[in-house]
């Protein structure tokens, strides 16, 4: 209990951390939003009435007011308004975490379920003959890039054999290519390192004395070295986040889905200093859920560390 | 990150459009079918349109981009029409008007019998609420003034379908104004909005008194346009009355480039927004249609920032123009889509004169004004002038169709001539920064969508878009008070013959300033199924989804 505590604090200063750089980040950027809207000659206002707007959003406010005003807001999850929009981040935000959560989510189990698939199958010496060529998959999935991906899916399975609709799909119809397109290059580095974990974890010597004592190899996968194999590839998934996140700007936009990827990639482009703001203490919130819910499944996994995360709490 | 996306998606495209070919090739041969032989309209259906961006808001005044503009051009009546194809304004909301001779008083008579979609009526006080908040703004409230309507004063409800504007000086531009997008007419209640009220999230409570109502909506992905059915007011100019023949339009938001085409052709969708140039000849080759509606404003064109140091001699400026092969550019980088620039006006516009002649192709030419005005070529092939190098900036116009690639076909033509042209190529904040600094950007690449002689002001007149930076932003000074008295004469004068004869001076004075290349007449390509009919645009190109039914 203890332990959580500690993390909990920890999570709160990365979170702080992470908002002041982001703030300070932001703030130093050439430009901002509100002269890429207001500026912009399309609008073709006048200087005077440029100044007027921009007094109205508050930019001459210095900047610890504006830090304070804005932790404050976000502290009371009140996340400001979308400068290029005016929309209020925390309703954009909310109408695209869930279809990104969705998407994400059923990528990431794809993922692990062809990494895995790929790993035990090429551990199984039933398999031999194929080992190679599945060795193999995970650096040629790793190097696809995700957009060629998804415009390939899109043109041959969509538009040329018509299987699933890419423009107003259903609900399930529409993740099935934006999942594959996720999953495939999401699962590679898991995959790699599955199968190098097997490899260690078959050449320790207790799973010689376990094939001494007449274990099957496929009684030997599955029982002694997939349960050892698996902690490493459990660290690298609460990594892959990141890749996750990279990934949905790419597959958002290809497939025109809702979600954090698309608002991303536009409040990149229009230098949407509040939505940004959100984004990167949102994705530093998920990386510290992720890693704590990665760190409690530890001990679960392997006794050891159950008694170590013990004295780190005492300690 | 995001500045990589095109060149991502270029490439991407490429390689989808080699697959696309064989599709292409599998499709019935044959040229765009036509309107004629799809029968009478039917009604009912709904039309799935897919747009390039999402939309920003639905502030009529601000709501000039594109993607805004197909929305509020379906879901917003004005009080005047303007005809797409004479640009004459004709009655709508308002059956009939009145100007004072110096252009400072319009009233209008408004038409018995409009609501909006929440029940409420359309008369004069809402009307004059409209004009009031358009032609003053609420800085207040975000909400900013509508470029096209100049010195605004106050309105008068003389009665119930009678309204009176009046303005501090000629406002000749109103009229016009009135009939644009950027005049769309709100209900009482919205008239209240704050600019974040107008943001996309909360569309669906904007309410107006167009065809089409807004009423469903996920934040920058779709947007549905559900039809009136008793909306019985279009323009009597008109060719269909009564409700819109669709049921709905299903907006959906594909930024992808192929996929927004593949889409199309594989049957998808029925109506996409942005055919680039070069997708054309396959939308065209499996039998669909391209349309590709004039803008009808200021060109797609280069901008000569004269109070540069190096722009500041006339011969420089002269020696740019007729050292850019235009022609080249349009049959490389578009097609017979956009047709080459005879003027800083499209010939669409009003008040277009024919200034060709000035933006001739003379390369010899260019190199001797260039060693006349003593820019000698220096080792490198770049030429020289007191130890300085003929480099200039010009900024890659990201919302105008392939600006980087013409731009890069520009600075090699101009490398020949000892011209070293660098382009732009930044993040939009960047690129907001140096666009309004002569010593960043020498050359602005842009152009600007209005039927009314307006338009040549809107872009270059100081208080405006300044494409020239004419008044320099830090010192607040004026280089070339001439163009302005110049610019400011078409918006201010009452007489109309007069106010063309003022336009064409604009037009002549900047083609013999050498102060602009005017590129191309920049079209808004569109391209539809087969079975979509009745498509058509408003003055600048923005869909009407009103007269659109589909066949069979």
């Amino acid at each position: 209990m203890r332990y959580l505590v500690r993390r909990a604090g920890q999570a709160v200063v990365v979170l702080l951390v992470a908002f002041t750089g982001a703030f300070l980040l932001l703030q130093a950027l050439p430009g901002d939003a509100l002269m890429i809207k207001y500026e912009n000659p399309e609008l073709g206002l006048s200087p005077q009435q440029i100044a007027d707007v921009r007094e109205r959003f508050g930019v001459d406010t210095p900047l610890y007011a504006q830090y304070v005003h804005t932790l404050l807001g976000f502290v009371a999850g009140d996340f400001g308004y979308s400068l290029q929009t005016g929309t209020p981040v925390r309703q954009l935000l909310g109408e695209a975490v869930p279809h990104t959560l969705i998407l994400g989510g059923i990528a990431l189990v794809v993922a692990v379920l062809i990494a895995a698939g790929i790993a035990f199958l090429s551990s199984v010496p039933r398999f031999g003959w194929i080992r190679d060529a599945l060795r193999s998959l995970p650096p040629l999935m790793v190097s696809i890039p995700t957009f060629w991906f998804g415009i390939m899916l899109v043109q041959v399975v969509s538009f040329q054999l018509g299987w699933v609709s890419v423009i107003a799909p259903g609900p399930i119809e529409g993740l099935i290519l934006p999942v594959i397109t996720l999953a495939v290059p999401l699962s590679a580095p898991l995959a790699q390192i599955l199968v190098r974990s097997i490899d260690d974890v078959a050449a320790q010597p207790f799973v010689t004395v376990v094939r001494a004592r007449g274990a099957s190899p496929s009684w030997i996968l599955r029982r002694n070295v997939a349960k050892n194999a698996i902690l490493p590839t459990l660290t690298m998934a609460g990594l892959l986040l990141g890749d996750l996140i990279g990934g949905a700007v790419l597959t958002e936009t290809v497939f025109a889905r809702p979600g954090i990827g698309r608002i991303t990639e536009q409040s990149v482009t229009n230098q949407d200093t509040p939505v940004l703001l959100a984004i990167v203490v949102l994705a530093a919130a998920a990386f510290v859920v992720v890693n704590l819910i990665v760190d409690l499944l530890y001990p679960l996994l392997d006794p050891r560390l159950a008694s170590r995360v013990k004295e780190g709490a005492t300690a | 990150m995001s500045r990589s996306f095109p060149h991502r998606s270029a490439a991407a495209a490429t390689a989808a459009l080699a697959l696309l070919a064989l599709t292409a090739c599998a499709a019935p041969a044959g040229g765009p079918s036509t309107n004629a032989a799809a029968g009478d309209p039917v009604e009912g259906g709904t039309l799935v349109y897919l747009e390039h961006q999402p939309h920003t808001t639905l502030y009529p005044p601000s709501a000039g981009f594109y993607p805004n503009g197909g929305i509020v051009n379906n879901v917003f009546d004005r009080l005047v029409w303007q005809d797409p194809e004479t640009l004459e304004l004709k009655p709508w909301i308002a059956t009939d008007w009145e100007v004072n001779a110096d252009a400072t008083e319009y009233t209008f008579n408004l038409r018995d019998g409009v609501t909006f979609s929440d029940g409420s009526d359309l008369n004069a006080e809402v009307v004059a609420k409209n004009f009031d908040l358009y032609g003053l703004g609420d800085a207040e409230r975000g909400l900013t003034v509508s470029e096209a309507i100049n010195n605004y004063e106050r309105s008068e409800v003389v009665d119930d379908d009678t309204v009176t504007f009046h303005f501090s000086a000629p406002a000749p531009g109103f009229l016009q104004a009135t009939s644009t997008n950027n005049s769309g007419l709100l209900s009482e209640s919205t008239l209240d909005f704050t600019l974040e009220q107008f943001a996309p999230g909360n569309s669906a409570e904007v309410i107006g008194s167009g065809p089409f109502t807004i009423t469903a909506e996920e934040i920058g992905a779709t947007l549905t346009l559900t039809a009136r059915d008793d909306y019985d007011w279009a323009p009597p100019d008109r060719a269909h009355q009564g409700r819109a023949y669709l049921d709905a339009v299903q907006i959906n938001v594909t930024p992808e480039d192929s996929v927004r085409i593949g889409a199309l052709l594989s049957g998808q969708a029925d109506y996409v927004r942005y055919v680039e140039a070069q997708d054309e000849a396959q939308v065209e080759g499996a039998g669909f249609t391209i349309y590709a509606p004039q803008t009808n404003g200021v060109n797609n064109a280069l901008s000569l920032r004269f109070r540069d140091g190096i722009l500041a001699d006339i011969r420089v400026r002269q020696a740019l123009t007729a050292g850019v092969d235009r022609q080249e550019v349009v049959d490389t980088i578009y097609s017979e889509k956009y047709p080459l620039a005879t003027s800083v006006l499209s010939q669409g516009a009003l008040g277009y004169v024919d200034t060709a002649e000035a933006f001739a192709y003379d390369p010899d030419k260019a190199e001797q004004l260039l060693d006349e005005a003593g820019w000698t070529v220096g080792s490198d092939g770049i030429r020289e002038k007191d130890g300085e190098q003929l480099t200039l900036v010009v900024n890659e116009a990201g919302p105008q169709p392939r600006s980087f690639e013409a731009l890069t076909l520009i600075s090699q033509q101009l490398k020949k001539l000892g011209v070293d042209l660098q382009i732009l190529k930044a993040d939009a904040g960047t690129a907001a920064e140096a666009i309004r600094d002569a010593d960043q950007v020498q050359i602005n690449h842009s152009m600007v969508a209005r039927a009314d002689l307006d338009v040549i002001k809107s872009q270059f007149f100081s208080q405006n878009r300044n494409a020239l930076l004419n008044l320099d932003y830090d010192d607040q000074s004026i280089g070339d008070p001439k163009l302005e008295e110049l610019l400011q004469a078409v918006a201010s004068e009452p007489d109309a013959d007069a106010r063309i004869a003022d336009s064409q001076a604009v037009q002549q004075y900047l083609a013999e300033q050498a102060y602009v290349i005017p590129l191309f007449e920049e079209p808004q390509v569109y391209g539809t199924a087969t079975n979509v009919q009745g498509v058509t645009f408003e003055s600048v190109a923005r869909p009407s989804f009103y007269e659109v039914w589909l066949s069979d």
